[in-house]
């Protein structure tokens, strides 16, 4: 039966399939030709000025959030899984509502909370003198803090998850070994935990490394604002694609060790019977300190910076913002997300369905190419579609199609994260079973298969949707001419400081994003 | 039907020696433990019992029954709401008081082994060594290697040794500290059951040579007969009887105690004059019983044989061929059945009318009301 099956496979399939991993890795491999032949006196000029700069800020905003974000991450999803105390369950969620504030959103925020006369100065030289001054946003600081306050989730999600599925006996029978408290969580907890830790902060520096809203609105000197600059500032493409090129490297070699050392920790997986440990209940001294902590944590991350947003929103709606204007922004959004979700899903259902029932070579290798958006941040991918479609086919430069393409090759792969598991779970035993019952392949496919991962095919889909709500860079570099969404609103007003007039765009964003966390949490709440 | 009796004396238990363990220190001391997971309700109550020092406990009975709750109370891990629990001697656990499992010296044997799935073998038998100095530790852990045949086995992870082998590093983990008891909750259930007997010996061989306090939890009584120099049964949180295994098997104290240990049969009798009347024949009282008339006794399968007796009218109803024995169910005219154990050649055909021959040497009663809760 399987192999008749395979015979029946027609071949235009596969070559559909071999034609959208062409497509995405196009711009991949476009960027690599163009910077590998470039002018050598490109790469010497880069080398000596701009490389050192930005590697450095780039690897160092890297290790400082990575920091940030395990400290913060470790403790709160430890307050939340050993600990019992009232409002725990409403904390355990709101914890992951930073997810939906995208990063130039928190990031427009704190220049205005941190920037010279803003509220926190005025704060502080009402207590240290007129002469007192806070660091500035523009700056390490500022940027380590706004990505730390932005990514700490990933950490938090997936070390509550460890912490939820640790086996009590390894720290019962280290105090049985006469470990003290101290020694059982440095020696034993922590280390089987591990694993958890890594895989969120992998997450949170393959953020950091493509993240181009945050960084581009507090001026700090990344890979990626460097490559945007290099584009729009100067036209240059060919240092753009240098630049590119070591960034991809960066996000590479990086993938690669991660990937390594997840193989080399498989063993960590706790096996036998789960003890899951108790929560401590708290008395009230220990209830206000952890309550204390929840609430600055998330009153930086998510509370304050969302009551400053519906603040300044309706405010911005009586001064009349709900214009005409304003809904063409919506529309944009939403014609352009939902095209470039549809269009993905279309694309990627061939990739996973003949990965996942004809996993040939080929079929495979098509899978794993389609993944490469995920080392393509955005302003990389966008530099490789510019270039590609002016010396190509000009005449589509500058329309919404290559915008979609953007789209497609960005977050086809989390499509595909979702879709992917969606057909495995689809036992081919079924697709048999309604074949022998007389049923052709289209039919099979359409009352057998499709029914049963519809569910998955649509989380798919909303999330490439929403992830394309919210795409800042490709969307800037690329858009039609006096085509602009609401990331891209939100953008340009608060690069020119119009807080006001970025609030209601940012607000959209942040609102129409909160399902698709707690979406996404709700499955990642059940698997754990 | 005629009783036929061989009127013995009960063997009592090896007196020998008693009074030289009698000398041996208490290692483990439970008065009258209570320890409740909820307030109001209690997962053990009121249990007491004590381990002299070399000893080996088992902690016996059906899942729920508080055993491994013992176990843990006796760890520390558990805090107990009534009564008290002494380690050497020393106030371990009372209301409000719990000495911290890391200062009890206890070693601790986890049904799933629990070893730190990210440390060598060497390093996990020498978790609890880090106080001594280098040299020492590595000598102590190469003496636990040697001593549980592990030798060889040094730079290996858990998750490269097989069932028994991981069980070892476990035993050799928890004994490199030298505790002053060792716990182990259920420490073969894990295992091959072809592997179980073989491990079995090996433990007991270990403790002995080591000379090791040891307390386990099982639910088989073969496992605690094998290994156990005294038994403590539990039964819904409380303590049925505390015993040699001989005397748990022979002369159970509740009828629960005597189910549990072994095929049982209870066979209604009334008490006169110091004999017990009852369907099958006459048994004598021999003192240990001090209830009221209406009792039953406690027959095993062992305690009686079957003799084809053309005009009987108790007749063979089934027979389980069980390799070395066969277990017949024997219909009495009452309806009631009885157990009888034949050997593996006693071969019958079902319906075989049936003389029955007690052979018990002693008489276990009970008063009938107590075995109703059985469903006897």
């Amino acid at each position: 039966m399987a192999i008749a099956a395979r015979q029946t496979l027609p071949p235009s399939i596969s070559f559909l399939a071999l034609g959208v991993a062409g497509l995405i890795c196009a711009p991949l491999i476009y960027i690599v030709y163009l910077a590998l032949s470039a002018d050598s006196a490109v790469w010497s000029r880069l080398w000596t000025t701009r490389i050192p700069e930005l590697l450095f800020n780039t690897v160092s905003l890297a290790v400082s959030v990575s920091a940030g974000t395990f400290a913060l991450g470790v403790s709160l999803a430890w307050c939340i899984v050993r600990y019992e105390f009232p409002g725990r369950r409403v904390w355990e969620w709101a914890l992951v509502l930073p997810l939906a504030m995208p990063t130039y959103v928190l990031a427009y925020i704190y220049t205005y909370l941190l920037g010279a006369g803003g509220p926190v100065e005025q704060l502080w030289q009402a207590w240290a003198g007129p002469e007192g001054r806070v660091f500035s946003p523009h700056s390490y600081a500022g940027a380590t803090l706004v990505m730390t306050l932005d990514t700490f989730p990933f950490v938090y999600l997936l070390t509550r998850a460890a912490l939820l599925n640790f086996n009590l006996s390894y720290e019962e029978v280290a105090r049985a070994c006469g470990a003290s408290r101290q020694r059982r969580i440095l020696r034993v907890t922590l280390p089987l935990i591990r694993p958890a830790i890594v895989a969120g902060l992998s997450l949170v520096i393959l953020y950091v490394a493509s993240d181009f809203g945050a960084v581009s609105l507090l001026r700090f000197q990344t890979f990626t604002y460097a490559v945007y600059q290099q584009i729009t500032g100067r036209y240059d493409q060919a240092a753009a694609s240098v630049l590119s090129l070591l960034l991809v490297l960066f996000a590479l070699i990086f993938l690669v060790t991660e990937r390594w050392f997840r193989e080399q920790s498989r063993f960590y997986q706790t096996t036998g019977r789960y003890r899951t440990p108790a929560r401590k209940p708290c008395g009230p001294l220990r209830t206000g300190v952890i309550t204390l902590y929840l609430v600055v944590v998330f009153g930086l991350a998510f509370g304050l910076p969302a009551i400053l947003l519906i603040h300044w929103s309706s405010a911005a709606v009586t001064e009349g913002a709900l214009d005409a204007r304003f809904l063409g922004f919506i529309r944009n959004s939403v014609v352009l997300s939902g095209l470039a979700a549809t269009f993905a899903l279309l694309v990627g259902s061939p990739l996973a369905y003949l990965a996942s029932r004809w996993p040939s070579k080929l079929n495979v290798l098509c899978l794993q190419a389609a993944y490469a958006g995920y080392v393509l941040p955005g302003p990389v991918g966008a530099l490789a579609l510019l270039v590609l479609f002016s010396h190509l086919a000009p005449f589509w430069y500058g329309t919404v199609l290559v915008l979609i393409v953007a789209y497609i090759v960005h977050f086809l792969p989390a499509g595909l994260q979702t879709m992917e598991p969606a057909l495995q779970q689809v036992n081919p035993n079924l697709e048999e079973a309604a074949r022998s019952l007389g049923l052709g392949p289209i039919r099979t496919l359409r009352d057998t298969t499709l029914p049963l991962v519809r569910g998955g095919f649509i989380a798919a889909w909303v999330l490439m949707f929403l992830q394309s709500m919210k795409e800042l860079p490709a969307t800037l570099l690329l858009r039609p001419v006096g085509f602009d969404t609401l990331a891209v609103r939100v953008w340009l007003e608060a690069s020119e400081e119009y807080y006001k007039l970025a609030a209601p765009s940012a607000l959209l964003i942040v609102i129409m994003t909160l399902p698709a966390i707690l979406l996404l949490v709700a499955k990642d709440w059940r698997a754990a | 039907m005629r009783p036929i009796r061989e009127d013995q004396q009960p063997t009592a238990p090896a007196e020998g020696g008693r009074s030289e363990e009698e000398k041996r220190p208490l290692v483990v001391e439970l008065r009258k433990v209570t320890c409740a997971y909820e307030a109001g309700h209690a997962a053990i109550s009121d249990v007491s019992f004590s381990v002299r020092e070399g000893e080996i406990l088992c902690l016996l009975g059906p899942s729920g029954c508080g055993k491994t709750t013992t176990l843990r109370v006796i760890a520390g891990f558990e805090p107990v709401v009534g009564g008290e629990v002494y380690l050497e001697g020393q106030l371990a656990s009372a209301p409000g008081v719990l000495l911290p499992t890391e200062r009890r010296r206890v070693g601790m044997v986890f049904q799933e082994y629990a070893l730190f799935p990210h440390l060598r073998v060497v390093d996990n038998i020498g978790f609890g060594l880090r106080d001594l100095p280098a040299v020492q530790r590595q000598t102590q852990v190469h003496a636990m290697l040697a001593m549980t045949g592990l030798t060889g086995l040094e730079r290996r992870y858990p998750h490269e040794l097989s069932g028994g082998q991981q069980q070892r590093v476990a035993l050799a983990r928890a004994l490199a500290q030298k505790p002053v008891v060792l716990l182990l909750d259920e420490p073969f259930s894990n295992l091959d059951p072809d592997m179980t007997g073989k491990m079995r010996e090996e433990l007991r061989d270990l403790l002995e040579r080591t000379k090791t306090t040891a307390i386990l939890v099982t639910h088989d009584h073969e496992e605690a007969f094998a290994m156990a120099d005294r038994v403590a049964v539990l039964n819904n949180g409380r303590l049925e009887q505390f015993d040699t295994p001989e005397t748990i098997y022979h002369t159970p104290s509740t009828p629960f105690v005597a189910d549990f240990v072994g095929q049982a049969d209870f066979i209604p009798g009334t008490l006169h004059n110091g004999k017990v009347l009852t369907e099958i024949g006459e048994f004598p009282n021999q003192g240990g019983y001090h209830g009221g008339a209406n009792v039953v006794v406690m027959v095993r399968p062992d305690d009686i044989h079957i003799l084809p007796v053309e005009r009987s009218a108790a007749r063979i109803l089934a027979r389980q061929f069980r390799g070395s024995e066969n277990l017949y169910t024997i219909g009495l005219p009452s309806g009631r059945v009885v157990h009888s154990s034949e050997t593996s050649t006693s071969v019958y055909p079902i319906g075989t009318p049936v003389e029955l021959r007690i052979v018990a040497t002693h008489t276990v009663l009970f008063e009938r009301k107590q075995t109703q809760e059985l469903g006897a």
